[in-house]
C-alpha cells in the first residue's frame, strides 16, 4: 500500500486523539481532575453522530449534537462525582466508561450491539480518489483540532484559567478565595466531554463504521499518556504527546505489514508505550514540555516593563 | 457611641472525635482596627478561625457576620460576604507566579467566568491591568517586588508566608483573619507589616489576629481575647490583659 495513504491516515488519528489529548488536558492538567472515563464522552459522540447521520441529518449537525450529548452526560456524571474524593471520582468515571459500551454492546436494537453501525462519509464526493478523501478527513478533522485547541489557550490564558489552575493547586484555599469549586469542575468537565464528543464523531466518520470493541479502557489510557508524556497544562506539548503516541501506534500497524517480526506488532506498541511512559517519568516527571504561565496582555505588558528596568539597571 | 458589631460569636463549639479543639466559645468584633487572639498551642485558634471561614461545620453555636447567621455557607459565600483568611500554613498555589496567587485573590474579576473569559476579552484586560496595579502594591509591601514572576513553590518560609498575607489583602476583606502573619518573618518586617494593618483599619478592613509574638501584637491591638484548650478564658484592652491572672495561667498553665 502507499505510503502517503498510511501517512494521511496517521495524520487523521493525530488530529482526533489531539483534540481528545487537548480535552484531557483542560480537564487533567489545568484544573486537576482526574478523568478516567475520557472514553466514555469519545463512544457518546461516536454514537451519537452514527445514529444521527443513518436518519440522514447533515455530518456537521451530527458533530454538534455529538458534543451536545457529551457534555449532558458529563454533567450528569460530573454533579455527584465531583463531591466526592479525587481518586472516587477516578473509579467512578472509569466504571460508567466501561458500563456504557457494555450496554451499547449487549443492547442491540440501541445499537447495532457488536455488529456495531454503519455510518456514510460526511462529504461525500463520488469516484475520487482515497487520497482526496483522506484529504477532506483531515481539513475537516483539523478545523475541529484548531478550534479546540483555540479554546483551551483562550481559557488557559484568562483569568478563568487563573482559578482552575488555582483550584487544581489547592480547591480548598480557591474556594476560600471566593471561587465555587464545583461550578467550575462541573464546566470543565462538560467542555471537556462535549470536545471528547466531537473526536467521537470525527472518528465515526472517519472509519464509517463503529463497533463497541474500539471503545475499551485502553482507549482512556492511550489519552492518558499523550497528556502526561507531552505535559500536562502545556497544550502544545499535549498536541505533540498526541501525534508521538500516535505515531508509535500507526507506525506498529504499519510495520506489520511491512516487516514480520517475531511478536505481535500491537503487543509491541504495549511495550513501546510501557518504554515511553518509563522514559518520561524517569528523565522528565513534567512530561516533556513545562506549564506556560498564564499569559494576558496586562500580565505581558508588566512583565516586559519589568525586564526593561532590570535590564536597565544591570 | 457604640461601634458597629461585625463578626458575632455564640457558643461555639468544633470537636475532632474527643478533641473539643473549641467549645462554647463566644466573642464579638466590632469594625474597625485590630483585634487579637492569643492562647497556647493547641487551644484551639486555628480551629475558630477555620470554622469561621466556613472550612469545618460548627458542632453548636452559632456565627454571625453584619447580623447575619453564616454557619451554613460554604466558604466561597462567606468570602463573598467579606470575610478572608489567611492560613497559619500557607496554601498558595504554588505552580503559579506570586502575582497569579494575587490575582486569583481579587474580588470581581470580570474574567472569572467561563463565557467572559472567551468571548469578551477586551472587557476584562483593562480590568486585569488596574489588579496588577493594586498587587503589585500589595507585593511590595510584604517586599517581594523581586519575586512577582517566580512561582509560589520557589518561595522560602517566611517569604510564603509574606505571599500568604499580601493575598488576603488583596482580597479586599470586610473582615481579615490573619493566622500568625508575622511567623518566621523577620521582625522587622513584622513591625512593619503591623503598621501598615493599622492604616488599612481605617479603611474598612477588620483584622483579627492570631500572633505569637505578644509584644508586636499588643502593641498594635484594641482589643486580646485569650483562648485555651478550646475555651475563651479572659479578654479585654491588651494593657490590662497583662495584668490578668487568667492570661498568666493560660499561658503557664494551671497551678
Ligand atoms: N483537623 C483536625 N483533626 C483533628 N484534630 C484537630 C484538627 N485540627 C486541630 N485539631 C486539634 O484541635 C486542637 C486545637 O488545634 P488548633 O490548631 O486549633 O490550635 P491552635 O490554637 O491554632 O494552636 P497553634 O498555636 O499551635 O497553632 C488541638 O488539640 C489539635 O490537635
Ligand atoms: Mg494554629
Amino acid at each position: 500500500m502507499d505510503l502517503l495513504l498510511y501517512g494521511l491516515d496517521l495524520l487523521v488519528f493525530i488530529g482526533i486523539f489531539g483534540i481528545l489529548a487537548i480535552s484531557l488536558n483542560l480537564e487533567f492538567g489545568f484544573s486537576g481532575l482526574a478523568n478516567f472515563g475520557k472514553v466514555a464522552f469519545f463512544l457518546i459522540g461516536a454514537y451519537t453522530y452514527a445514529l444521527l447521520s443513518q436518519i440522514g441529518l447533515p455530518f456537521y449537525l451530527c458533530l454538534i449534537s455529538g458534543a451536545l450529548v457529551a457534555a449532558i452526560f458529563g454533567l450528569l456524571i460530573s454533579l455527584p462525582a465531583l463531591r466526592l474524593r479525587a481518586d472516587y471520582l477516578a473509579i467512578v468515571v472509569l466504571a460508567f466508561g466501561e458500563i456504557l459500551r457494555l450496554i451499547v454492546k449487549s443492547e442491540a436494537w440501541l445499537a447495532g450491539g457488536d455488529w456495531g453501525l454503519s455510518v456514510s462519509p460526511a462529504i461525500s464526493i463520488t469516484g475520487v480518489s482515497p487520497r482526496v478523501d483522506l484529504l477532506v478527513n483531515i481539513a475537516l478533522v483539523f478545523s475541529c483540532l484548531l478550534i479546540c485547541f483555540v479554546v483551551a489557550q483562550l481559557l488557559s490564558n484568562s483569568p478563568y484559567g487563573r482559578v482552575i489552575r488555582a483550584i487544581r493547586e489547592d480547591e480548598v484555599a480557591a474556594e476560600a478565595l471566593g471561587k465555587n469549586r464545583a461550578r467550575y469542575k462541573v464546566q470543565i468537565f462538560m467542555l471537556g466531554s462535549a470536545m471528547a464528543g466531537v473526536a467521537g464523531g470525527l472518528y465515526a466518520q472517519y472509519l464509517q463504521a463503529i463497533v463497541p470493541m474500539l471503545f475499551l479502557p485502553i482507549i482512556t489510557f492511550t489519552i492518558w499518556i499523550m497528556v502526561l508524556v507531552g505535559g500536562p497544562a502545556n497544550n502544545w506539548g499535549v498536541l505533540v504527546g498526541a501525534a508521538l503516541v500516535e505515531v508509535f501506534e500507526r507506525g506498529a500497524n504499519i510495520a506489520k505489514d511491512y516487516i514480520a517480526l517475531p511478536i505481535d506488532p500491537s503487543n509491541l506498541q504495549y511495550i513501546l508505550f510501557g518504554v515511553l511512559i518509563l522514559l518520561v517519568l524517569f528523565y522528565r516527571p513534567q512530561g516533556l514540555f513545562k506549564e506556560i504561565p498564564i499569559k494576558t496582555r496586562a500580565l505581558e505588558a508588566v512583565r516586559h516593563a519589568r525586564e526593561q528596568i532590570k535590564g536597565e539597571g544591570g | 457611641m457604640p461601634e458597629e458589631e461585625l463578626l458575632k460569636i455564640e457558643e461555639l463549639s468544633k470537636h475532632f472525635g474527643g478533641v473539643y479543639a473549641v467549645s462554647g466559645v463566644s466573642l464579638d468584633v466590632r469594625k474597625g482596627g485590630i483585634w487579637g487572639l492569643v492562647g497556647p498551642n493547641g487551644s484551639g485558634k486555628s480551629t475558630l478561625f477555620n470554622t469561621i471561614l466556613g472550612l469545618y461545620r460548627p458542632d453548636g453555636g452559632c456565627i454571625y457576620f453584619n447580623g447575619r447567621k453564616i454557619n451554613n455557607l460554604s466558604s466561597h459565600q462567606i468570602y463573598g460576604l467579606g470575610i478572608v483568611n489567611s492560613f497559619q500554613v500557607p496554601r498558595l498555589f504554588f505552580q503559579m507566579s506570586v502575582m497569579d496567587n494575587m490575582l486569583v485573590a481579587a474580588r470581581g474579576h470580570q474574567g472569572d467566568g467561563l463565557f467572559n473569559s472567551l468571548f469578551l476579552r477586551g472587557g476584562w484586560q483593562s480590568q486585569e491591568r488596574e489588579l496588577i496595579d493594586r498587587a503589585l502594591e500589595f507585593i511590595e509591601l510584604v517586599e517581594l517586588g523581586k519575586m512577582v514572576f517566580a512561582l509560589a513553590g520557589e518561595l522560602s518560609g517566611g517569604q510564603r508566608k509574606l505571599l500568604e498575607l499580601a493575598r488576603g489583602l488583596m482580597a479586599k476583606p470586610r473582615l481579615l483573619l490573619l493566622d500568625e502573619p508575622a511567623a518566621g518573618v523577620n521582625p522587622v518586617v513584622g513591625k512593619k507589616i503591623f503598621q501598615k494593618l493599622q492604616t488599612l483599619s481605617k479603611n474598612g478592613t477588620t483584622f483579627f489576629v492570631v500572633e505569637h509574638r505578644l509584644e508586636i501584637l499588643f502593641n498594635f491591638a484594641s482589643w486580646v481575647y485569650v483562648m485555651d484548650r478550646g475555651k475563651m478564658v479572659t479578654q479585654g484592652q491588651p494593657e490590662k490583659i497583662v495584668d490578668d491572672p487568667a492570661f498568666y495561667q493560660a499561658y503557664l498553665g494551671a497551678e
